[in-house]
């Protein structure tokens, strides 16, 4: 892997270049919180924010897509236009790339891949930054504070200077177009860099235990827990729509009144949500929130695992920041192991 | 129906503006500025105009990069001629990247101090392409 540097005073310049990729989509302030949108100047870029309201995921797969198209006449005709546009996306924090490459395994990487995903993956450029993790961030329980792959480019910050992982081939030509900014780093610079990596693992305050989880989750099938935590949970979904790794989506078609013409659409689903498991003939395989709640925590936790080696989180802390209920799933975690009561505190939600 | 052209000058210094603003009107254009890059993207998008004459270094010294970034994503303004127009390569030496590179959206980048007749007949050439059926402007940095 090739290590380069750039002077953070000239990452302005760098960003600048970066649309001979594709469109820039960055950290920018939205409120209380964040989210990645086109930044209208440099200064709009937001390099040490916490969190963004909602994951990268967003521009992989898009909270409501048209798959195709049908006609009658004309036939099918299939969507693929829309996410062929090329794409820089500036600033993505490490348990981020992570869950992409989560995503990968899913709609990448298995029997059949899907072409809207694929496309949008191969057609936009990931450019990494480090961060300082936050009371919520438990991503070094997750072993997703570090990646060392699903980037072009990843910078880590070593005081008046960023180090830059050259992460592809892709990341390799973005260094050789802007090749008069970036320099090569120095002993001191690597010395630094490991420095600062050391201090910010040190520097997170919230862990699970992951080992033997599946396990204890296996054994707690019929815990009150699940009752306690269906009493609070609202269904509204919100855990899933902020995670980098929820995935479930609802397939409807959309016909026009008077013709045959019209379009499928898929969009973002919960398994939080009443209707998801809901069958032909009104039968509902999860009727209670308890039910939904639990299904929730297993297939992150427990079933993931079985079938990807890992669970599907990553530890930014999302779920329990936009919880109106105030669930935070490394309280539940610690319910479920038995080290913590039924009635954790409720911090207020994120933007409340 | 009046056939008369718009030009849209975005550029903090004003006496730029005052000065590249009545070469165009002696010229026919009428003109329009703007001081900075946000202000600029507004009224190019309630304008419409026929060229936009973009700086760099405003506010902020990337400024007119992002801003044409923000234009060209505005369907309406996507095929529009920009001319950039900045100093940039003599005031930031490092900063070598060419801007032929095809990293610009720009129709096409001019050197600061401007020449003047060189700027209205590029303007000229510019808008008569965009009218014509089938022009194309990104990447369109023939000098």
């Amino acid at each position: 892997m090739k290590i380069l540097k750039i002077p953070k005073g000239d990452l302005d310049l760098f960003v600048s270049v970066l649309p001979a990729f594709g469109e820039l989509y960055a950290p920018v302030r939205r409120g209380s919180g964040y989210a990645f949108d086109r930044p209208v100047t440099w200064s709009d870029v937001e390099l040490t924010y916490s969190r963004t309201i909602l994951p990268p995921r967003k521009l992989f797969l898009p909270p409501r897509e048209e798959t195709f198209r049908f006609d009658p006449q004309a036939g099918f005709r299939d969507r693929l236009d829309e996410a062929a546009t090329k794409r820089v996306l500036f600033g993505v924090h490490a348990y981020d790339i992570y869950g992409l490459n989560i995503l990968d395994r899913v709609f990448a990487q298995g029997k059949f891949p899907d072409p809207y995903y694929l496309a949008r993956r191969q057609n936009t450029a990931i450019i990494g930054i480090d961060s300082e993790p936050d009371d919520r961030h438990f991503a070094r329980s997750m072993n997703a504070d570090f990646v060392d792959s699903g980037f072009d480019l990843f910078l880590s910050d070593i005081g008046d200077a960023f180090l830059v992982l050259v992460g592809t081939s892709r990341g390799d030509d973005m260094a050789v177009m802007s090749g008069c900014l970036l320099d090569e780093p120095t002993e001191a610079d690597f010395a630094e860099y490991k420095r600062r990596s050391s201090a910010r693992r040190a520097a997170y305050r919230t862990h699970v235990e992951l080992g033997d989880l599946p396990e204890i989750l296996e054994m707690e099938y019929h815990s009150q827990v699940w009752e306690e935590l269906g009493a609070r949970c609202l269904s509204c979904g919100s855990c899933s729509m902020v995670c980098p790794t929820c995935y479930c989506f609802d397939v409807s078609d959309e016909v026009g009144l008077g013709t045959r013409a019209g379009s499928r659409v898929r969009s973002w689903d919960s398994c939080l949500f009443k209707s998801h498991a809901l069958v032909a003939g009104g039968e509902n395989f999860r009727h209670s929130r308890a039910s939904r709640i639990k299904f929730r925590f297993y297939h992150k936790q427990r079933g993931f695992v079985a079938e990807y080696g890992r669970p599907s989180c990553v530890g930014c802390g999302r779920c329990a920041a936009a919880c109106p209920a105030g669930i935070d799933i490394t309280t539940v975690i610690r319910m479920i192991r038995g080290q913590g009561d039924a009635h954790p505190d409720r911090p207020a939600p994120v933007g409340a | 129906m009046t056939n008369t052209k718009h030009v849209l000058i975005i550029d903090d210094d004003a006496d730029f503006v005052r000065a590249i603003g009545d070469l165009f009107a002696s010229a026919g254009y009428e003109v329009a500025s703007a001081s900075n890059g946000r202000e600029g993207l507004d009224l190019a998008k309630k304008l419409l105009p026929d060229l936009i004459l973009l700086d760099v270094m405003m506010t902020e010294r990337t400024e007119g990069f992002f801003t044409l970034q923000q234009i060209r994503a505005v369907p309406e303004l996507a095929a529009t001629p920009v001319i950039v127009a900045s100093s940039i390569y003599t005031d930031q030496p490092l900063f070598k990247v060419n801007p032929d590179a095809g990293w610009l959206p720009a129709s096409l980048f001019l050197p600061k101090p401007v020449d003047p007749a060189r700027l209205i007949r590029e303007a000229a050439r510019l808008i008569a392409a965009a009218a014509s059926p089938g022009a194309t402007h990104e990447g369109d940095n023939a000098r």
